[in-house]
């Protein structure tokens, strides 16, 4: 087998020069003569009628060209999800009702920012407040108010729910019979928001002949154009997503927001180009954060710790609209059933209405809630069973090969491989329970803890699959096209790495076009944890269409079988002669020649699961979800300051199957990342809402790690996979998983350190002390 | 409304010097530095995450200090050099720091990058051994959210290391 040369390799990001000058273009950075800034009026009520709203005075400001209100728009509604279950719910701007602080009303377009601001506050809204309701369980019962009509297909006497998901196999109640103990606990989590650094932005242009432009900071152009076209009226061909750079996206610019259609109805009614940007304040307020969850438990083991049955009800805060709620409540079934064999188990979630900003995504989307939770019960079990937390663990892990219940395979799972890897390289066994043993001494107190997780990577949701292209140059250089985006996770570098590696060129010489809806071919986006392993396997079937014509036409010039040529250094020679060769460039020439013209052109598609027509069913979890399941076990270890209440994480150690890693120095950025995310969300993020006002919205008051809070990370790669030219290969993915196993870690690392069990997150010095009988 | 009236929108003429060129720009005295560099000048290397001083994505260095741009209004930089990331590499060739930067993988959605490569930049020229503490207090401003700081810490080795080969 030849060496790989460019794949598995720590190449350099190719748009890292541009981003270090300051040259990469993100969606703010775009300058078009006569743009006008616009802004959005918002709710200051979490629930309310809107009985009318007044423009005139707003519209008669020196420098406002455009006011835009719900009656100016088509109302047609669009959502996160879009099924016949689960239709569109959201409209781009409110007509007759507000259902949480924030919702956009109207949309001003001006010459200035000031004109803006003043326009802004001109607006006369006349609201009749409604009762809101903000706890999910409270929304629940009967005599909450409404915030829409319960999903009529649960019937259960629920007020107020989004979504139901339901799943089960086995006999759970069986299974409890069968266990030799049960254990019931619930665990909560809390709010938390992405975090991205660039704010939302999008500059829209309507140029004349009716194409509207669009730079938008999202996390794929083909998703954005479908539902900006849709709620515009537009065909398809009208609406053409630009390349932007992004700063940072986490799950949290998927869908489509109300500034991007805003943004684009305003230059289409003032035929200028329109810039709306989000201030910080407005992110916290007004957009959209993470899920917290409510997550009930049962299990049911036998003596020597193995799994016969589990059951769970969850509950989920979902917000004004369904957004992606009704999708949590359908993974967290996953997140659930992945590591672990459980032969008998019950799932139930509920995605509830409340007077709360919309959910969408947030890296892992709903699997650190739901791994905090099972890794801390396990860890509660195997104390009680006397047993080493390392060993439950791996006494119920999953093997390679093993069926999951909706009928996916999880492969060459490495998962025990993880366990076991984590736990040597920590000396886990001979660390935990030390602290506790040894008894209470000191102001300083350290824990370990383990977490595992594991993630899907791909799956089939719009635009469902990935195409790429690869034109040869006269020069015998490459272009790559790819609708990818390369939101910092290294899209554009992989795809290069993988063209690089199939035709023996330098990554170097590879172009990358990316994520334009008109000249690159259509992409999954970078929000279903796929780019890897669908968007690469397309890059490589491109790469190889473009490799047989080249093989193709040095057969002939050469006069040798295809079979006897050998690609190396951008030419091609005869095995047995290496001195005689053509380079790329000749046979680029040669083929023009003899082909009347037509250049060197190759295309690849990768489409997931080839043969499964759509998505698993949301509600009833039924049909494939991946072919791609990633699994990792982390180790966490804390510092508690039992004066304090302060908790540092000192060290993460992250074992993982990855699949094959492309790029290792980008699999250890998106592990740190990963990381330093968890270490926020456990000590010190949370968005604070009273009554569905953020309270804390800006980095002053909602603290991110900053550089005093780095935590040493490291890594070990468990391999699983291959790459091996010319053939389709699978990988995992690296960007979600990693950032729920370890948070589940730092949790059981704290209980390991005082003692004292935490069932809800973020934990806070409040919750330590009181947890050390410090406070009351 | 939140401004003052009377003379505030008067422009007044100042001239800056950003990034060894001088430029003589009419501007009003409420405009912040960012601004100044982002729609006036064109130099949209400086990034806004917040525009209240909390992130660090818009340092720039005035006379070689870092200085939050989103809090610093154009007119108080008359006498100032200014300068912003477009300023670093010369002739296409990025410095020591940026180049330690892509080398260490501490480049991801690289929002925060132009302000952390300032950040360094400043620290490297004042204390060109830095200790992870000296480290840490000179990036404490910046926030990134991509990379965890491990390797942005392990870029700023790199980059000590060589410049002090360099000396």
């Amino acid at each position: 087998m030849t060496e790989l040369q460019y794949v598995g390799k720590r190449i350099l990001r190719k748009d890292g020069p541009r981003k270090i000058s300051g040259s990469s273009i993100y969606a703010g950075d775009i300058r078009l003569p006569g743009t006008l800034v616009g802004g959005i009026l918002r709710s200051p009520h979490p629930h309310a009628r809107i009985v009318g709203i007044d423009t005139s005075a707003a519209k008669r400001i020196s420098g406002v060209k455009e006011i835009i209100t719900g009656k100016d728009t088509l109302g047609i509604k669009h959502g996160f999800v879009e099924t016949p279950r689960y239709p569109p719910d959201q409209l781009a701007l409110a007509i007759d009702r507000v259902r949480f602080v924030g919702e956009e009303i109207a949309a001003v377009a001006a010459t200035d920012a000031e004109a803006v601001e003043e326009a802004l506050s001109a607006i006369g809204v006349e609201y009749e407040p409604l009762p809101g309701v903000f706890d999910p369980v409270h929304a629940m019962e009967l005599n909450a108010p409404e915030v829409h009509p319960s999903h009529p297909k649960v019937k259960e006497p629920f007020h107020n729910i989004a979504g139901k998901t339901e799943s089960s196999w086995g006999d759970v109640e069986a299974g409890f019979v069968q266990s030799d103990h049960v254990f019931e606990h619930r665990f909560k989590s809390h709010l938390r928001t992405h975090g991205y650094l660039e704010s939302q932005v999008t500059t829209a242009y309507f140029e004349p002949g009716g194409k509207l432009n669009v730079w938008t900071s999202s996390q794929g152009p083909f998703i954005k154009r479908a539902k900006l076209s849709a709620t515009l009226g537009l065909p398809m061909s009208a609406v053409r997503i630009q390349k932007a750079y992004v700063g940072g996206a986490f799950g949290g610019k998927i869908d489509l927001f109300s500034h991007e259609y805003c943004a684009a109805l305003l230059s289409i009614r003032t035929g200028r180009p329109v810039r709306i940007c989000a201030s910080r304040e407005e992110v916290f307020i007004a957009y959209r954060h993470g899920q917290p969850l409510i997550v009930q438990m049962k299990t049911g083991v036998k003596k020597d710790g193995t799994l016969v049955a589990q059951q769970f009800c969850v509950i989920n805060n979902c917000g004004a609209y369904r957004g992606s709620g009704v999708v949590v409540i359908f993974l967290v079934w996953g997140f659930a059933m992945l590591p672990y064999r459980v032969p008998n188990l019950k799932y139930e979630g509920y995605a509830v209405y409340t007077n709360n900003p919309i959910r969408c995504p947030q890296r892992g989307h709903g699997a650190p809630q739901m791994r905090f939770a099972i890794e801390s019960q396990l860890d509660m079990i195997a104390e009680e069973l006397k047993l080493d937390p390392v060993e439950i663990r791996l006494m119920n892990a999953r093997n390679p090969g093993e069926l999951l219940p909706n009928g996916d395979n999880v492969h060459n799972c490495g998962l025990k491989d993880c366990i076991r890897k984590a736990s040597e390289h920590t000396g886990f066994s001979e660390v935990y329970g030390k602290a506790r043993r040894t008894g209470p001494e000191g102001r300083f107190r350290k824990g370990i803890g383990m977490g595992v997780s594991a993630y899907f990577g791909g799956s089939l949701i719009y635009p469902n699959s990935s195409s790429v292209v690869v034109k040869m140059n006269d020069d015998g250089t490459f272009t790559l096209l790819t609708g990818a985006l390369d939101i910092g996770q290294g899209a554009e570098t992989i795809l290069a790495q993988i063209v690089a590696e199939e035709l023996h060129v330098p990554v170097d010489e590879i172009q990358v076009i990316a994520a334009d809806t008109e000249t690159t071919p259509v992409d999954i986006g970078a929000w279903i944890s796929g780019c890897a392993y669908v968007s690469g396997n397309a890059a490589r079937e491109a790469a190889m269409q473009v490799k047989n014509k080249l093989l193709e036409i040095a057969a002939d010039e050469m006069g040798a079988n295809r079979e006897d040529l050998i690609l190396e250094n951008k030419s091609v020679y005869v095995t047995g002669s290496r001195q005689t060769r053509l380079t790329y460039k000749e046979l680029y020439g040669a083929s023009l020649r003899k082909n009347r013209g037509d250049p060197i052109i190759g295309e690849g598609h990768w489409r997931t699961m080839r043969d499964e027509p759509m998505h698993p069913s949301l509600a009833t979890t039924k049909g494939r979800w991946s072919e791609n399941y990633a699994f990792d076990c982390q180790v966490a270890e804390v510092e508690v300051d039992t004066e304090t209440g302060m908790v540092k994480l000192l060290r993460a150690v992250t074992a993982h199957d990855c699949g094959f890693p492309i790029n290792p120095l980008l699999v250890e950025g998106q592990i740190d990342g990963q990381v330093s995310m968890a270490l926020g969300h456990a000590f010190m993020e949370e968005v604070l809402m009273i009554e569905g006002r953020t309270i804390n919205p800006s980095w002053l008051d909602y603290h991110m790690p900053c550089i005093h809070n780095v935590a040493v990370s490291e890594h070990i790669d468990v391999i699983t996979e291959s790459y091996t030219p010319g053939s389709p290969y699978r990988t995992k993915e690296v960007g979600e998983g990693y950032v729920s196993g370890i948070l589940a870690a730092i949790a059981n690392a704290v209980y390991d350190a005082i003692g004292v069990r935490l069932h809800s997150t973020p934990f806070t010095p409040e919750k330590i002390l009181r947890a050390l009988g410090k406070i009351k | 409304m939140f401004f003052p009236q009377g003379d505030f929108e008067m422009k007044t003429i100042v001239e800056l010097t950003v990034n060894g060129e001088r430029h003589e720009l009419a501007i009003e005295p409420h405009w912040t530095l960012l601004e100044v560099l982002r729609e006036h000048l064109g130099l949209t290397g400086t990034k806004e995450g917040c525009g209240t001083g909390e992130c660090g994505a818009c340092t720039v260095l005035a006379d070689g200090n870092p200085i939050l741009s989103c809090l610093t209004l154009a007119a108080e930089c008359r006498q100032m050099h200014i300068t912003t990331v477009e300023g670093l590499a010369k002739e296409g060739k990025l410095t020591i720091v940026q180049e330690a930067f892509w080398e260490s993988g501490a480049v991801q959605c690289g929002f925060c990058t132009p302000g952390m490569v300032l950040s360094v930049t400043a620290l490297l020229q004042e204390n060109p051994v830095p200790s992870e503490i000296a480290m840490s207090k000179a990036l404490e401003g910046n926030l990134c959210r991509c990379t965890g700081y491990n390797k942005i810490i392990e870029a700023v080795h790199l980059a000590a290391k060589r410049l002090s080969s360099v000396r």
